[in-house]
């Protein structure tokens, strides 16, 4: 096995930037020779698909594989060199996915799990909306409004309010809107 | 010119110092490793040892990092962490965090700040990091979040044993009163959220626990909204930064809402309570909009010109009249002297009627002129003026409608949760109210919640509300504490012989940490190439065990 990959490698090199022969491999050039042991580090969204290549090229290369999270720094002597994480686009991701899951994927996924009903869990706790109807403030000055203008839909309170509205260019108006 | 009592404060836009490596000394391995204590919070990230002596945590830093590309041909992206960055502002765009509300979930970002912790305290062990640690984590965690970290300390640093708990309970086990275990309704207002944690007999309720997805970050996004849009033409100067600087010092929680509106309305009031924050002084003035200084400019362009006609005009009157006047000398002079004196005397009276020509001229000079004074101030023009914005902006955790936020505020919350118990237990819980996080340190919120507790509560009943005594900096006390406590105990330690065996979600429980669901995630297998085929099967099995479960 390590040998077909090395025999790979070579051609890889050969070519170029040929797409890699291996069927985890991702369309990507291969790394430039003078690059440091650094370079995975460099494109931290694709570990996963390299990480058995570049395991082995780092062998081949016979440079040490010590990789810190600065580029061309000695590495930190409290950490396992050698350590990548797990949780990039999951186990089940295939190779597209290559970035972390945010909050909503991992929520969307956790709700699958077999909770009972009791259970707390992050989207359970979520405070429920409020059944009190919203107060009307001014958009301009905050202070509690009774007047919307028909035109721009722009709360007020005071006369004064309302003639600073109607000079408002429509950018401004158009923020305001969105609160 | 400031008028009246109104005071003018500049900006202090504080630089942040880099922290220096420290040196522990040697009672931090001997006789055995010292825990670390890390409060691991989506604004800030407090380290420090679990010693007894320990006053403060040694390390305070914001939360970030940024991956800043070098110049092309040096050794690539440099990457800074927390304090190194030294101002947030020119990196804004680069600054990225590993939280995502108030749960980690770039692990490589909390890496990088984990690596920062351990370098900067002087982790010296070689291999692995060779302390306990302690680390808060959000309330009700997904299990995903838990994992991944766990996978970190234990593979990664090679941690001995892990201990998660919730900052807010942390807090509340510093703070407390009488004998522990107490019972209290907790309320915490962080960065990115607001939770209202019931305390039952010490142990966190969590099925009854509800949190409010609006913090000091949102807050500070409004504000910023609030002054761009009335101060259109400092749009730049308007920063995140210095928004967090106008809530942490000049903003406040009124007691009543509605009232401290009413009492802003008066202009005595207005000016005796505005804060003017004065911006440096930028040359450029944005174009595109006509500001007021920009129509001055105009108006006196406009008057320039009107009075160049004007005095062009004067000078071709002038000239025609001086040739008249030339005329009419030469006409008299040479000849006739007998006509002298009524030459003279029309010459006289041509002149006099001159006169009052060039008396008239010299008054509307003066007043163009007089009118074109600069009325505009241009330190008034770089200040921003808080008025209403100082209590506006604090008040979306209690009214998240203002910005267009569909849950309920705080008061509202506080309700919800203290319906789903008995009569007796809401009494219990509200003798004990206790606010703590860093957005809870506005001037005026106990007040407030004072007001709303003795509005829902039933009539001449009796509550307490505390604060916190540092409300930022009492979760990494209550965890050392914690840790001092439970140092040589097992309960509440998660070993590395329990992260293999039950995996990295698996949670040991203690008076300040989660509810544990005993519910197992496939583990996500490392992706090379010899271990894809194996993860496949892995999860294969694992996810049949777990149906079974």
């Amino acid at each position: 096995m390590d040998s077909t990959e090395q025999t790979k490698l070579v051609k890889l090199r050969g070519a170029g930037g040929g797409i890699g022969g291996a069927g985890t491999c991702e369309v990507f050039p291969p790394p430039p020779p003078h690059r440091g042991r650094g370079w995975r580090r460099a494109r931290p969204g694709r570990h996963q698909s390299i990480g058995g290549e570049a395991m082995n090229e780092n062998k081949f290369l016979s440079t040490d594989p010590g990789t810190g999270p600065m580029e061309a720094a000695k590495p930190l002597p409290f950490k396992d060199p050698n350590f990548m994480h797990s949780g990039i686009g999951g186990a089940a991701a295939g190779k597209k996915n290559r970035t972390w899951k945010n909050l909503k994927q991992i929520l969307a996924s956790e709700r699958a799990l077999p909770w009972q009903l009791n259970d707390p869990s992050y989207f359970n706790i979520d405070a429920p909306p409020s059944f009190k109807p919203a107060k009307k403030y001014s958009d301009i000055s905050g202070l509690p409004a009774n007047y919307t203008d028909p035109q721009s839909k722009l709360r007020f309170s005071t006369i004064e309010e309302f003639a600073y509205i109607r000079m408002l260019p429509s950018d401004v108006v158009t923020g305001t809107q969105c609160g | 010119m400031a008028a009246g009592p109104g005071r003018v404060f500049p900006f202090r836009d504080a630089r942040w110092a880099p922290d220096p490596v420290l040196e522990p000394g040697a009672a931090v391995r001997t006789p055995q490793p010292v825990p670390l204590v890390i409060d691991n919070g989506s604004f800030q990230t407090r380290a420090g040892w679990a010693a007894p002596g320990a006053a403060e945590p040694l390390l305070r830093f914001r939360s970030l990092a940024a991956r800043s590309r070098g110049a092309r041909g040096a050794a690539g992206a440099e990457t800074q962490v927390g304090n190194d960055l030294g101002s947030p502002e020119p990196l804004r765009w680069l600054l990225r965090s590993p939280f995502d509300r108030d749960v980690p979930v770039q692990l490589e970002l909390q890496e990088l700040l984990f690596d920062h912790v351990f370098q900067r305290l002087g982790v010296s062990s070689q291999g692995c990091v060779d302390h306990p640690i302690i680390l808060t984590e959000a309330v009700c965690n997904p299990l995903y979040s838990r994992q991944m970290i766990s996978e970190l300390l234990f593979e990664c640093y090679q941690v001995p044993k892990v201990s998660y708990g919730v900052d807010s309970l942390y807090s509340f086990y510093h703070n407390k009163r009488q004998n522990w275990p107490c019972s209290g309704l907790i309320i915490s207002s962080g960065y990115q959220c607001t939770h209202v944690l019931p305390v039952l007999e010490g142990r966190l309720d969590a099925k009854n626990c509800k949190r409010i997805n609006l913090g000091g970050c949102q807050a500070a996004v409004y504000l910023q909204r609030l002054l761009q849009l009335k101060y259109p033409g400092h749009f730049a100067a308007i920063t995140l930064s210095r928004m967090e600087e106008i809530l942490h010092e000049h903003s406040y929680i009124g007691e009543d809402y509605i009232e401290e509106l009413q009492k802003w309305r008066s202009p005595e009031y207005y000016e005796n309570n505005v804060h003017k924050m004065q911006l440096p002084f930028s040359n450029k003035l944005l174009g595109s909009t006509l500001t007021s200084e920009e129509k001055q400019e105009r108006r006196q362009q406009q008057l320039r010109r009107l009075q160049e006609l004007n005095a062009r005009r004067r000078e071709e009157k002038l000239q025609l009249d001086q040739e008249r006047l030339d005329r009419l000398l030469y006409v008299q002079t040479p000849e006739l002297d007998p006509l002298g004196s009524e030459q003279s005397l029309e010459d006289v009276d041509s002149i006099n009627e001159f006169e009052p020509l060039f008396a008239e001229e010299q008054p509307e000079v003066e007043k163009p002129v007089a009118a074109v004074q600069p009325v505009f101030n241009l330190a008034e023009y770089h200040q921003l003026f808080l008025g209403t914005e100082r209590i506006r902006a604090p008040e979306i955790v209690f009214q998240p409608s203002l910005i267009g936020e569909e849950q309920a505020g705080i008061a509202e919350t506080m309700q919800y949760v203290l319906d789903r118990y008995s009569k007796e237990q809401q009494n219990v819980l509200v003798q004990n109210v206790f606010l703590t996080g860093g957005n809870a340190m506005y001037p005026g919120l106990k007040a407030r919640i004072q007001k709303e507790l003795l509005e829902m509560r039933p009539f001449q009943s009796s509550f307490q509300v505390h604060l916190a005594s540092s409300p930022i900096l009492d979760a990494w006390y209550g965890a050392r504490d914690w840790a001092l406590e439970y140092m040589n105990r097992e309960e509440g330690w998660i070993t590395r012989k329990d992260y293999e065996e039950k995996g990295g979600e698996y949670l040991k429980e203690h008076c300040a940490s989660n509810v544990y669901v005993p519910i197992r995630l496939p583990k996500q297998a490392p992706r090379t190439t010899e271990a894809l085929a194996s993860s496949k099967v892995l999860a294969a099995s694992v996810s049949n065990s777990s149906d079974q479960v």
